[in-house]
C-alpha cells in the first residue's frame, strides 16, 4: 500500500491552511481534501473513506470538537487532529474525551503537519488498520534510497557546472533559431539577410568547388576503370 | 500570501555565520593582501584571525554539510537531470531577472520546501557550496601552514599557484557579497527574503489550486 493511496481532510474555514497542507502531503503522495465547515466534512466523510482528518476548532456553525465527536462516534478508527491557533484547557479535555489523536497549534510548519500526519497514522496503526504501517514512511516506493541522494547531492555541482558552461552555446543556439524563424516569416528580412548571406555562400561555394570537382572527376574516373574492366 | 518553513534552524545558523565570517575575511584578506593601503589592523592581527575565522567556517561549512546530508532537506541541492527543462527554466528565470521583474511580472519559480532555488540559483549555489568553497577551503588551509604542506602545495604547483587560486575565489565571493544581498531584496518587499532567513518562514504567494490532490 503506498502513501498515495491514503486521503487527509483538512477542515479549516481559511482556505490558505488547506492549501498548506495540501502543499506539504501532496508532495508526500497522499491525497488532501479540503472541507471549509464541519456540514461540508461530514459530508465528505459520508462520502468516502479518509485515513486522518484535521479539523479547525473555531468554524461557522459546528465546531472542530463537535465535529470530533461526531466522527470519533460514526468512524471511531479515524484518526482525527485538532488544529488551532486558541488552545484552551478545556477544549483540549473535551477533544481528548471525545479521543483526538493530537493538537496542532498555529502556525504550522511543514515539519509539524508531516510529524502529526505520521504519529496519527502511527497511532491509527494497532488498533484498527494494520496495513497503514507503510504510510507511517509516506512514499516508500517512489522515494529514492538516501545512497542516491547523496550520490545526486555529489554529483549536483558537476551537473551544474556543465549546465553553467553549456548555458551560454545553448542560450546562443535558441537566439539564432528564433532570429532564423523571425526572418523566415518576414519577406523584406529574407531579401535584406539573403542579400548579406550571399556574398557568404557565394565564398562557401568557391571555396567547396575544387573539392567537389576532384571528387567528381575521382568518381568518373573509378567508374570507367570500373567498366573497361567489366567489358574485358 | 502564505508562510512556508523553508529555512530550518541549522541552516538559518549556518547562514548568518557565514555571512558574518565572509565579511571578516574579506576584510582580514583585504589588509593582508593590501598592506600599504590598508591599515585597519596590524598584518600579524589580519593573519591570526583570519585563520581562526577560517577554521570557524570551516567547521561551520561541516554544520551545512551534516544537515544536507542527514536529512530528507537534500533534495534542495539535487539537479535537475533534465537539460531541456533545467534550460526553459533558467531562460525563464533570466528573462525575469532581466525584463519581467521590471514589469512587476510573476516570479517563474514557485518556491517550496524541497524546491527552494530557481534553475539559476540551483546551479551557482551546487557549484559554490560544493566546488568553490571546499576549493577555497583548502586552499586557505595549505597557505594556513605552507611548511607542514610543503609537499602538497608543491604537487598544486607551487605557493604561487595555490596562491592565485585563493585570491581569485576571494575576488569571487567578495562580487558575491555585494550581488547576494541584491538579488535578496527582489521580493515582493525588499526585506521578505532577509526575514525568512531569521524566521525560517518564507512569505509566498497563493497560488491556484491544481491536480488531484486538491480536489
Amino acid at each position: 500500500m503506498s502513501a498515495l493511496q491514503h486521503k487527509v481532510l483538512v477542515v479549516d474555514d481559511d482556505p490558505v491552511v488547506g492549501k498548506s497542507f495540501n502543499r506539504v502531503l501532496s508532495q508526500k503522495g497522499y491525497v488532501v481534501v479540503t472541507a471549509e465547515n464541519a456540514q461540508e466534512a461530514l459530508s465528505k466523510v459520508q462520502e468516502g473513506e479518509y485515513d486522518v482528518v484535521f479539523t479547525d476548532i473555531k468554524m461557522p456553525g459546528m465546531s472542530g470538537i463537535e465535529l470530533a465527536e461526531r466522527l470519533k462516534v460514526e468512524r471511531p478508527w479515524t484518526p482525527v487532529v485538532i488544529v488551532t491557533g486558541y488552545g484552551s484547557t478545556a477544549n483540549q479535555e473535551r477533544a481528548k474525551a471525545a479521543g483526538v489523536s493530537s493538537f496542532l497549534e498555529k502556525p504550522l510548519s511543514p515539519e509539524m503537519i508531516e510529524g502529526s500526519m505520521m504519529k496519527a497514522l502511527l497511532d491509527a496503526v494497532p488498533a484498527v488498520l494494520p496495513g497503514l504501517v507503510e504510510a507511517v514512511h509516506p512514499e516508500p516506493a517512489a522515494e529514492d534510497s538516501h545512497l542516491k541522494k547523496v550520490a545526486l547531492f555529489v554529483a549536483a555541482p558537476f551537473i551544474g557546472l556543465l549546465y553553467a558552461v553549456l548555458l551560454p552555446f545553448v542560450g546562443l543556439g535558441m537566439l539564432a533559431y528564433l532570429g532564423i524563424k523571425a526572418i523566415k516569416n518576414n519577406a523584406t528580412a529574407t531579401k535584406v539577410a539573403s542579400l548579406i548571406a550571399a556574398p557568404f555562400i557565394g565564398l562557401a561555394f568557391v571555396v567547396t568547388l575544387p573539392f567537389v570537382g576532384t571528387a567528381l572527376l575521382a568518381w568518373l574516373g573509378v567508374r570507367a576503370l570500373i567498366e573497361r574492366a567489366q567489358a574485358e | 500570501m502564505h508562510k512556508l518553513y523553508i529555512n530550518p534552524l541549522p541552516v538559518r545558523i549556518w547562514h548568518w555565520t557565514n555571512a558574518l565570517g565572509f565579511v571578516l575575511l574579506i576584510a582580514t584578506g583585504l589588509q593582508i593582501r593590501y598592506l600599504d593601503l590598508i591599515h585597519l589592523v596590524s598584518f600579524r592581527t589580519a593573519v591570526v584571525a583570519h585563520n581562526w575565522i577560517g577554521f570557524v567556517l570551516i567547521a561551520n561549512f561541516f554544520l551545512w554539510l551534516g544537515f544536507y546530508l542527514f536529512t530528507d532537506k537534500i533534495k534542495v541541492y539535487h539537479p535537475e537531470l533534465s537539460p531541456t527543462k533545467y534550460f526553459r527554466a533558467s531562460f525563464r528565470q533570466m528573462q525575469y531577472y532581466g525584463y519581467g521583474i521590471f514589469r512587476g511580472d510573476p516570479n517563474p519559480h514557485h518556491v517550496s520546501v524541497y524546491h527552494k532555488f530557481n534553475a539559476l540559483q540551483s546551479m551557482t549555489y551546487q557549484i559554490i557550496m560544493m566546488l568553490v568553497v571546499p576549493v577555497q577551503f583548502f586552499t586557505g588551509v595549505l597557505l594556513w601552514d605552507v611548511t607542514r604542506f610543503a609537499a602538497m602545495v608543491e604537487m598544486f604547483g607551487g605557493v604561487r599557484v595555490v596562491d592565485t587560486v585563493h585570491v581569485l575565489f576571494f575576488i569571487f565571493f567578495t562580487g558575491f557579497i555585494f550581488i547576494h544581498p541584491y538579488l535578496a531584496s527582489l521580493s515582493h518587499t525588499p526585506w521578505a527574503h532577509f526575514k525568512a532567513m531569521i524566521t525560517g518562514y518564507e512569505e509566498v504567494e497563493d497560488e491556484p489550486e491544481q491536480g488531484a490532490a486538491s480536489r
